[in-house]
């Protein structure tokens, strides 16, 4: 029963990696900016969230506050940084570079802050395990798939079914032509910016929640997170959460075979040949 | 008019070299240190730092040595050997210390061949894979490497605790798999089997599918060799009720570690580092963290090159590498946190045997080292 246990926990984490993936893409899709320091605000999503249950906020709360206080993060990030290099007429890898610098910054404030050293939760509640299907899942991973699964049925919700995300797609779609019927790309990135980094918060915290905070334990996941995205499809929201989990279940399922240390670089592999096939992604839009 | 005009030219003259002496006397003793001080492997690096900082801190109150003042030179490495032979360079090119403290197998390694050709003493105060014993006449390692410390544990897990079967999880760099070798080495010629093992990235805190791997072998124990997250593995363990008992190294003595009560019933060798409880206090109280094994280690690494360099200044010997090394052997037995004898490069000092039980770390075996 080795592989439903790898499976099962394959899509644990594919859930995670999905709400970055996710969230990822929205900023991608719509501002067309590799936000690289989408990695830092991943990790003080966790670090903030950690900082508010240590000054007795209840899980909901402390959640919310890191939720909220990585919304403004992004959107700050957009307008103080993104939004003066366009001005400026800054091209796409002097943008890149100044995102890597953000992440840079972020990660090492939270070094600085609360150590490098791994930290621990350590909520009772969240080690608790109960047996479904012959599977031991602990609280965290079954939250952890409840919260994923919520998260991308409501982006896809969002992107659809309101106004604001039908701006969304019209300025990811043509920014030109959004510019001139007055959508206001601009404020629309910021938005967006601010949206992705209040939902990339949630693995932030979740994540550590199972396995520890590190400072920089969102640059591995962002990568994957982006591989995911580009393999989904940019611009497509599905495409991304459908190819984290895949590649997370394929991560898993490659132990089956092959010692670890492989696993990553074969499943890498395997979507190398993919894109050489299908080189606009799985759910291109 | 000639005769008194020489004898103040004379007289300054003398002064002057009174003058320059004295700044020279004065002139603070600079050693050098490369550790990781950003990137994933901070998290020790920064320990390691806070060690040799306490050390220095203690030393300098005390007037230094021979009223000079000592200065540490930190370079950051980010664990990296290419990083390590450039800061190494920096600090022996530029900046002339003699003696340099560093830190992890890899990094280690790399600066080893540029000590022996560059005369500097190495010290490596916390890393432990095998290769560093040979890698250079200029390192010295102040904790015992792996081997020994490891064929102890096997032959207690084995003929003690009874494990007649083991699974290895280690750390995919030279410490980790060179204590993956040394044990499983010690363990099968002791009459052990390994049936299972898997390895994880340095940084990596997602155990799980590899402990649900290693758990499908059903060994009796799993052995661990990791340097740091050890604190989430024992989360993930207890969460996939996993039937083995876990076995490990040094690497295990983290307070918070053994604060886990997931954590219980654990066993583990311990190179033995004991810190009085007022020094302790003092550290925390300096630093607001815990005056752990690495900062311990690093204390003590900083003390042994301290009482070198005091060696040589008692003697009037000049401040080098080679000299450094040459009053090492003669000192030979460093009575510091933890009894260090030099019968070669690489120290030996006491190993326990330890289990962790309602959140203490109680010894239950005792290896003194070798004199």
């Amino acid at each position: 029963m080795l592989w439903l246990h790898l499976l099962v926990n394959g899509l644990v984490s594919g859930c995670a990696l999905g709400m970055v993936a996710v969230s990822f893409s929205l900023i991608f899709a719509t501002t067309k900016i590799f936000h690289v320091a989408h990695a830092g605000v991943y990790s003080m999503g966790g670090y903030l969230t950690w900082s508010a249950l240590r000054h007795g906020a209840p899980e909901p709360l402390a959640l919310l506050i890191g939720i909220v206080a990585c919304g403004l993060l992004g959107a700050l990030i957009q307008k103080l940084l993104y939004e003066r290099l366009a001005r400026s007429g800054a091209t796409h890898l002097v943008v890149l570079i100044a995102s890597l610098g953000a992440s840079a910054v972020l990660q090492n404030i939270i070094a600085g802050v609360y150590t490098s050293n791994v930290l621990r939760f350590a909520l009772p509640w969240a080690d608790r395990t109960v047996p479904i299907g012959g599977v031991l899942l602990s609280m965290t991973q079954i939250v952890t798939v409840g919260i994923g699964l919520a998260t991308y049925a409501g982006v896809m919700w969002f992107a659809h079914r309101t106004g604001l995300g039908k701006r969304m797609r019209a300025v990811a779609s043509n920014p030109f032509l959004a510019e001139i019927t007055r959508l206001n790309p601009r404020d629309v990135h910021v938005v967006v910016v601010a949206l992705g980094s209040a939902i990339v918060c949630l693995p932030g915290a979740l994540v550590p929640l199972d396995l520890g905070l590190q400072p920089f334990g969102g640059v591995p996941m962002l990568l994957t997170a982006t591989i995911a995205m580009i393999a989904g499809g940019v611009g497509s929201i599905s495409g991304a959460f459908v190819l984290a989990v895949a590649i997370a279940v394929l991560q898993n399922l490659s132990l089956l075979v092959m010692p670890g240390e492989w696993s990553i670089g074969v499943t890498f592999f395997v979507f190398v040949i993919f894109m050489l096939f299908r080189p606009r992604g799985l759910f291109a839009t | 008019m000639a005769r008194n005009r020489r004898f103040w030219l004379a007289g300054a003259l003398a002064g002057a070299c009174v003058a320059l002496g004295a700044a020279a006397q004065a002139q603070p003793i600079r050693l050098g240190a490369v550790l990781p001080l950003t990137g994933p492997a901070a998290v020790v690096g920064s320990q390691e730092q806070r060690g040799i900082q306490f050390a220095l801190l203690h030393a300098n109150a005390k007037g230094g040595i021979a009223g000079r003042q000592i200065e540490m030179l930190f370079e950051d490495n980010q664990a990296k050997p290419d990083q390590s032979v450039l800061s190494f360079n920096k600090l022996v090119d530029l900046q002339g210390v003699p003696a340099v403290i560093t830190g992890f197998s890899g990094p280690t390694l790399a600066m080893a061949p540029l000590a022996t050709r560059k005369k500097v003493l190495l010290v490596n105060g916390g890393a432990q894979a095998d290769p560093l014993a040979k890698a250079s006449p200029y390192l010295v390692n102040t904790i015992p490497v792996l081997a020994g410390e490891l064929e102890v544990l096997a032959n207690y897990v084995l003929h003690d605790a009874g494990k007649k079967t083991a699974a290895i999880l280690f750390e995919n760099d030279a410490a980790g798999i060179s204590g993956r070798d040394d044990f499983a080495a010690s363990y099968t010629a002791a009459g052990g089997k390994i049936v299972a093992q898997e390895p994880i990235a340095f940084g990596d805190t997602n155990y799980r599918p590899v402990l649900l791997k290693l758990a499908a072998a059903q060994p009796d124990m799993l052995f661990v060799i990791l340097t740091a997250g050890v604190s989430p593995l024992a989360d993930q363990i207890r969460q996939i009720d996993a039937k083995f008992t876990v076995v490990g190294n040094t690497f295990f003595s983290d307070p918070e570690v053994v604060a886990n009560p997931n954590a219980e019933g654990w066993i583990h060798s311990q190179v033995l580092i004991n810190a009085p409880d007022s020094l302790a206090a003092e550290f925390k109280k300096t630093y607001g963290t815990e005056f752990d094994f690495f900062p311990k280690q690093y204390y003590n690494a900083t003390n042994i090159v301290l009482a070198c360099v005091e060696r040589l200044l008692k003697e009037g010997k000049p401040l080098t590498g080679e000299n450094l090394r040459a009053a090492l052997f003669a000192i030979k037995t460093f009575d510091g946190l933890t009894r260090v004898v030099f019968n070669n490069n690489t120290a030996d000092t006491q190993v326990n045997i330890n289990r962790m039980q309602a959140k203490t770390d109680a010894i239950i075996k005792v290896i003194p080292p070798k004199q």
